[in-house]
């Protein structure tokens, strides 16, 4: 697209298919690129690199007008020109075409879940979860919590949460992106939520209606008809807050103060 | 002179009175608790929550408008006044712009009225155990506030109609109402702000509710920086409605000199939006802050919850928005004679600024189907994700809009200091150096823990503000002095340069729409935080895609009700424009 002014639409590349030619390229790059990039991103990618091109041209009187002139036939143009012309003609029906075939054609995949890392519980729940005194503070933490802590840890999280806490366990590759095992080490995890935040993650929350967390729970609430479980290694609560501060001191982290 | 300005002032004070009288009316029957209060009622006939939403909203788009540009447009008249004895011509257009801009301010003060009376007649008709509630905790303050909301409405009038009497030497008088109005219409911000802040983080009350401190209800801890917030926002607000006005009125212009002034006026509101705009992250950090303060839930909820999705739309909305106002920012060299070789630079900002965005709007995890997945973060978009690329992007973005901005100082002028070569050279390494500085501190961030990761960032950030400051300051003494080969020429940008400034406009009303659901939704099924419950049907939050379509509805709305303002406004007739000479020009410049 460096054409020099006064050689308006006379030259190899003309503005029009210069500026395709960088939109269907950004595409297919984006495209090829393994992993897949979800479509939801493509299509932002593509928007923001739409709008660098219309910048672009319309950024000057001239190359506006350049990019109109190249649609109109000059009497004496070569063939080269003529035949970019017709395929620029061409192209826009066809994907606009593709587009529409595109958003109706069938499709056996489930509707796109948005994921939320944290799912959202009221104030109310989180007040009647009662820290005991012996989790409270992390300087008072018992190294024999900790230990019990760790053992239940490698027995029933490592497999998705990693024997280093950094949501790489063996199972972990057999989730459906984007929900992934935590990574504990991630700075977005653990260390940005309160004690009984985790308590209510671990034990109650996760598999409810508003958000359908991948991770079994460890206690069954009393008196909940979900209460069947979906394991058979519940814990007792204080087993759940040893785990809970063999997270913390393991990564370094300290709870969110409340 | 023109029949619709003697109707406005009539009109108006009713308005503003009848809001007062009916909430007192409304507030009379709540405090007297003669009769068991009703939890909920729906008076619209639609549900009441999306009926208050809608008054709310609306409300507030005008109310931020209405206290906003009084700011700035006392400033400009402030800074017209300053300069009258050295440059009365120049005085006289900043008298004029000041003055334009405050034009569209008794209609839209007309309609902050309506739509406050409306959503105050909604509020205490569908709600009324809350509002018994409201008014029995903030009860003085209901009395107060109709007090400073009639004192606004009579500066606000005197303020706007005496501007021609008050000229010359009796100009401070006029200066003083300006004042007033301006303290008077934040007075009534920060009370309005006190009741929704409490709603959000109560404070002053005990666990039952009941009032122990109106001085620390008032005082909570979500109060002051929903204040500064809402003020550095308004003014991004109101500045980017006025430069759509001014687009507005380019647009439908008659005259050359028509449209000079108003394509001044449109670049000056464009100018003031953007640098208020800088601010706004940090007020929005403060207050989100001591929100996670008060209650983890809202740090959940607002950043890795339910409503964390809006800030990913949030970012790609504000990307427009700087993008749009670069854009603008580029054309304006159009308006420049002799600028070409300014003008063969802005291709590469183009492609640094939309590659930066594309960064920075790249969400961490995202809406993926099962067709996509790959059972792990992706790994290319999950790096680009994370924070440190994304401030790179950021910190590159403002290096980007900053050289835009020193090109377009520069642009048809000759420096003449001798050292003008190598100083060039100098600013020119220095800025790239600026930026590669960036760059690598960004990329060791990204590297290293947490912790350093942070200090990184705040690093970058002073390495661009000094960075700044010394190639700026570079910058002044190469062009003292300089020769001028060609002014500004006003009124020549092109037509699509203002129809990005009304864009501009109607994407900061959107916006602000989405950010006003984002901080009252926070609060989830409580409609006092922690409280007062809300046990209505409609507790539960709206889908992204409903809340998207309600805040559109909304942004229509106020668009529509604005046109016809902007309409009233225009049947008063034009005033005789002031002139539009050389070194005018040049000062505007
Ligand atoms: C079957 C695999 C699996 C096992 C076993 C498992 N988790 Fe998880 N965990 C997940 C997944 C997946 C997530 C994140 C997404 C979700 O909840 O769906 C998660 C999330 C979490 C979170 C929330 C982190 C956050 O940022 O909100 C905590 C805390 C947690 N797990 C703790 C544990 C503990 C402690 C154990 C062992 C007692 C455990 N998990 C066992 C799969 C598992």
């Amino acid at each position: 697209m460096s054409n020099k002014p006064g050689t308006a639409g006379r030259n190899w590349l003309p503005l029009p298919v210069g500026s395709a030619l960088i939109i269907i390229v950004a595409f297919i790059l984006l495209k090829s690129v393994r992993p897949v990039i979800p479509h939801s991103v493509i299509l932002l990618y593509m928007g923001f690199i739409v709008l660098g091109v219309v910048i672009h041209i319309t950024l000057e009187d001239t190359r506006i007008r350049r990019f109109w002139d190249f649609f109109l036939a000059q009497p004496g143009e070569g063939g080269v020109l003529k035949v970019q012309r017709l395929a620029m003609l061409a192209l826009l029906p066809l994907v606009a075409g593709w587009w529409a075939y595109d958003s109706v054609r069938p499709t056996y995949a489930p509707p796109v879940e948005i994921f939320q890392r944290h799912p959202t519980v009221g104030e109310a729940t989180l007040a009647q979860i009662v820290v005991p005194p012996w989790a409270l503070v992390p300087a008072n933490w018992r190294d024999s919590d900790i230990a019990a802590g760790k053992v239940l840890y490698v027995a029933n999280c490592a497999i998705c949460h990693g024997d280093k806490l950094d949501g790489a366990g063996s199972a972990a590759p057999g989730f459906r992106y984007p929900i992934r095992p935590a990574n504990f080490r991630d700075a977005g995890t653990i260390a940005q939520l309160t004690l009984p935040y985790v308590y209510w993650r671990l034990t109650i929350g996760g598999l409810q209606n508003q958000f359908n967390s991948a991770m079994p729970r460890w206690v069954a609430a009393p008196g909940d008809a979900n209460a069947s479980s979906l394991h058979s290694n519940d814990f007792t609560s204080d087993e759940a807050w040893q785990v809970i501060l063999y997270l913390y001191r393991e990564t370094g982290y300290t709870p969110r103060a409340e | 002179m023109g029949w619709t300005a003697d109707a406005d002032r009539r009109w108006m004070p009713v308005a503003g009175l009848a809001l007062a009288g009916l909430l007192i009316a409304a507030t009379g029957p709540a405090l007297a608790q003669s009769a068991p209060i009703r939890d909920y009622a729906e008076p619209a006939l639609i549900d009441s929550r999306l009926a208050v939403w809608v008054a709310a909203q609306l409300h507030l788009d005008f109310a931020a408008f209405v206290l906003a540009v009084p700011m700035f447009a006392l400033a400009i008249e402030v800074f017209g006044w300053r300069m009258a004895r050295r440059d009365p011509a120049g005085a006289a257009r900043y008298d004029w712009m000041a003055h334009e801009m405050a034009r569209l301010l008794p209609a839209a003060y007309s309609l902050t009225a309506i739509s406050g009376a409306f959503l105050g007649m909604l509020l205490f008709s569908a709600y009324p155990r809350l509002m018994a509630y409201m008014t029995e905790t903030f009860g003085p303050t209901f009395v107060i506030y109709p007090m400073f909301f009639v004192a606004e409405t009579i500066f606000l009038y005197l303020w706007y109609y005496t501007w021609n009497r008050l000229q010359g030497n009796r100009k401070w008088v006029h200066i003083v109402l300006g004042l007033l109005l301006n303290i008077f219409g934040t007075i009534v911000m920060f009370i309005a702000n006190a009741w929704a802040t409490f709603m959000m983080t109560p404070g002053g009350v005990d666990e039952a509710g009941a009032l122990i401190s109106l001085y620390d209800a008032v005082w909570n801890p979500g109060w002051m920086p929903l204040n500064v917030h809402r003020l550095i926002a308004n003014i991004t607000f109101g500045a980017l409605l006025c430069a759509a006005y001014a687009a507005y009125r380019f647009l439908s212009a008659r005259t050359e000199a028509e449209r000079a002034l108003y394509d001044w006026m449109g670049y000056t509101g464009n100018l003031i939006a953007l640098f208020t705009m800088l601010f706004l992250p940090f007020a929005g950090y403060y207050f989100g802050f001591e929100l996670f303060a008060y209650s983890a839930t809202y740090g959940v909820t607002l950043m890795g919850g339910v409503l964390s999705w809006l800030f990913i739309i949030q970012a790609i909305v504000i990307a427009i928005l700087f993008i749009g106002a670069a854009y603008y920012a580029w054309l304006g060299l159009l308006r420049i004679p002799g600028s070409e070789p300014q003008r063969r630079m802005v291709p590469v900002f183009n492609v640094a600024l939309i590659a930066g965005f594309m960064v920075w709007a790249t969400p961490h995890s995202m809406a993926a189907s099962i067709e996509e997945s790959t059972g792990q973060f992706h790994p290319l978009l999950g790096a680009l994700g994370l924070m440190a690329p994304k401030m790179i992007a950021v910190t590159l973005i403002l290096v980007v809009l900053y050289v835009s901005y020193l090109l377009y100082r520069r642009a048809g002028k000759v420096p003449v200091v001798p050292w003008a070569r190598t100083g060039t050279q100098v600013e020119w390494a220095l800025i790239a150096l600026m930026a590669l500085i960036i760059l690598g501190l960004g990329i060791y961030g990204y590297f290293a823990p947490a912790d350093i990761r942070i200090k990184t960032s705040i690093w970058q950030i002073l390495v661009l503000i000094g960075g700044i400051v010394i190639t700026f300051g570079i910058d002044l003494a190469l062009l003292k002095g300089a020769e001028t080969r060609a002014a500004v020429r006003w009124g020549t940008m092109p037509r699509r340069g203002q129809y990005i400034l009304i864009l501009l406009a109607f994407v900061i009303v959107w916006l602000m729409g989405l950010m006003g659901y984002a901080r009252s939704g926070a609060r989830l099924n409580w409609h006092v935080f922690g409280l007062i419950e809300d046990t209505s049907v409609s507790a539960g939050l709206p889908t992204l895609g409903e809340a998207a379509i309600v805040v559109t509805a909304i942004t229509l709305i106020f668009f529509v009700l604005l046109g016809i303002a902007f309409a009233i406004s225009a049947l008063s007739g034009r005033d005789t424009l002031p002139e539009f000479g050389d070194e005018a020009r040049e000062a505007a410049a």
